[in-house]
């Protein structure tokens, strides 16, 4: 496996233009779709099938009253233990020797298991051609050097690509440089791959919880309960299985009799 | 932000139909190895029924796919630990036990009852699990309400077969047979699953807390109270227990609780839709 690749978007540099949100459309010949009313100037509400990369423009209150740009560049987060992958019947979803989590659109056969299964609500099924879309990562490009086209586009580099290590470490400086500056609640968000979902390979830098970001505080993998469940099926089973038992057996003995 | 992976009445009917496909096997089967002669329509009515009714759920489940024709990718790969992918191929599984068993039930000869009771008590692992991994499917996912579901698939699994087993009774009474000492015992069988069933669905509420809204307090909470818990719950027991004096027919509780069986499917499928 070739060394793992990252993005890292740092929400303190968003200046909300949305080049990146455009640059993902053009690269990926997203369709047009009718916009959403939010009440902000965020569009969409959520990512789509056909918008894979989305701004979000979060107002938060200050003391005074007034209201306050949170910026985000958000995405798929490319998790280490991907739901989506995880929950995919077909094999249509895969993991890129890069790391990052990938679509295979030809493979993909609609059954909407991975939308489901996705701690962030980012697979979208796509009405259009009956499979499942979200970011690609710019499979096509990173195979061929380029980063991705929104980490390209971005004028202010809030979103930077590059190895996961190496940016890793940029984010905790920065991280810790923001807080000097006196943002207390700056903090990482997926950077650590001991953390939940063995880190994201999309990570953040926010100024603010999480959960203020619409994002999960500690984001689970779905598949955590399957054996759990399984076994709790099981022991159901045996008990209706006792119960018919009981029901058919023939009394006063075996039951010998020939249908 | 979470996404409802838009499964709605195919998925419904297949959840429903499949877990009396499962649950009419299972019975089946435990009447073809425990019962005895008198129960020999329970036995072919529940292996040809489920025989019928995992056809139609196949076809069900390709209709609901985004590309039906590529239905085969399924079968191209296998997750032992993917609740659908070991259901796709279970379907397969189940197909042929559920084919074997209903053309043997056909035969008069001893030696090929022998290898039908033999098959069909494998074949019943096939049909539990038909019957209760729907609900694992689901309490595996990241919704909200579905993944806090510890026991989904147990409640999917009792549903099954109180809904399997009043399916067995409703055929019988329908072609007839409804007077032998067979129908007495599948509604016994019956009568035990549907107790069962009404404990695992307390616990699952107890379990769920808050969590449970969707149900029990939100749009579809009248329909989870009155159409599955006392309609197809309290009152098809009530039925069964006191019906004899009420000269109720011995098929109304049958019919309760399949619809009681169709509407759990609903509501929580419906939750996340």
């Amino acid at each position: 496996m070739a060394r793992t690749l990252a993005m890292f978007t740092d929400t303190s540099l968003c200046i909300g233009c949305r080049a990146c949100q455009v640059a993902c459309k053009q690269w990926n010949e997203l369709p047009l779709e009718q916009p959403e009313w939010t009440g902000s100037y965020q569009n969409h509400a959520h990512f789509t099938d056909k918008t894979y990369r989305l701004v979000r423009f979060i107002e938060k209150p200050k003391e005074n009253g007034e209201l306050a740009w949170l910026l985000m560049s958000d995405v798929c987060k490319h998790c280490a233990q991907a739901g989506c992958l995880e929950a995919c019947p077909t094999g249509a979803i895969y993991r890129t020797e890069y790391g990052t989590v990938n679509i295979n659109q030809d493979v993909c056969n609609g059954c909407r298991y991975c939308v489901t299964s996705c701690p962030f609500g980012v697979v979208a099924f796509n009405h259009d051609t009956g499979t499942a879309n979200k970011c690609t990562f710019c499979n096509d490009r990173i195979h061929n050097n380029l980063g991705p086209a929104c980490a390209k586009t971005c004028p202010t580099d809030s979103i930077q690509f590059g190895y996961r290590d190496e940016l890793a470490a940029k984010a905790e400086k920065r991280v810790a440089k923001l807080k000097e500056m006196g943002h207390k609640d700056a903090q990482l968000y997926g950077a650590d791959t001991n953390g939940p979902l063995g880190g994201l390979n999309a990570f953040f830098l926010l100024l603010d919880r999480p959960s203020t970001y619409n994002l999960p505080e500690k984001p689970l993998l779905p598949q955590r309960n399957v054996l759990a469940d399984s076994l709790l099926s099981v022991g159901s089973a045996l008990l209706v299985g006792v119960g018919a038992v009981m029901a058919f057996r023939e009394r006063g003995g075996k039951g010998g009799g020939h249908a | 932000m979470l996404r409802s992976p838009e499964w709605h009445m195919l998925i419904v009917w297949y959840f429903f139909l499949g877990g009396i496909a499962g649950g009419a096997y299972f019975t089946a089967a435990i009447a073809d190895n425990f019962g005895g002669k008198k129960d020999r329509d329970v036995i072919r009515i529940g292996y040809f029924l489920s025989l019928l009714l995992i056809a139609l759920c196949g076809i069900l489940l390709i209709l609901d796919l985004g590309v039906p024709t590529r239905f085969l990718n399924m079968m191209g790969f296998f997750k032992f630990w993917n609740p659908m992918s070991i259901g796709a191929w279970m379907l397969g599984v189940f197909g042929m036990f559920a084919f074997v068993s209903s053309a043997l039930s056909l035969s008069g000869s001893d030696s090929m009852a022998r290898f039908r009771r033999i098959w069909s008590l494998i074949g019943t692992v096939t049909g539990f699990f038909l019957a209760s991994y729907t609900g694992v499917l689901l309490s595996n996912s990241a919704q909200p309400f579905w993944s806090d579901a510890r026991v989904m698939g147990a409640l999917f699994l009792a549903s099954g077969a109180s809904t399997g087993m009043a399916a067995i009774s409703l055929l019988m009474y329908l072609s007839g047979e409804a007077a032998g000492e067979g129908f007495e015992k599948v509604k016994r069988a019956d009568r035990f699953a549907m107790i069962f069933e009404l404990l695992v669905l307390a616990l699952f509420l107890a379990l769920l807390g808050s969590a449970a809204a969707p149900l029990t307090t939100g749009h579809l909470a009248p329909l989870f109270w009155v159409g599955l818990v006392i309609v197809g719950l309290v009152v098809p027991l009530v039925l069964d227990l006191v019906g004899a004096g009420l000269k109720v027919p011995a098929v109304v509780p049958a019919v309760l609780v399949l619809i009681g069986g169709f509407i759990m499917r609903y509501v929580i499928v419906m939750a996340n839709a």
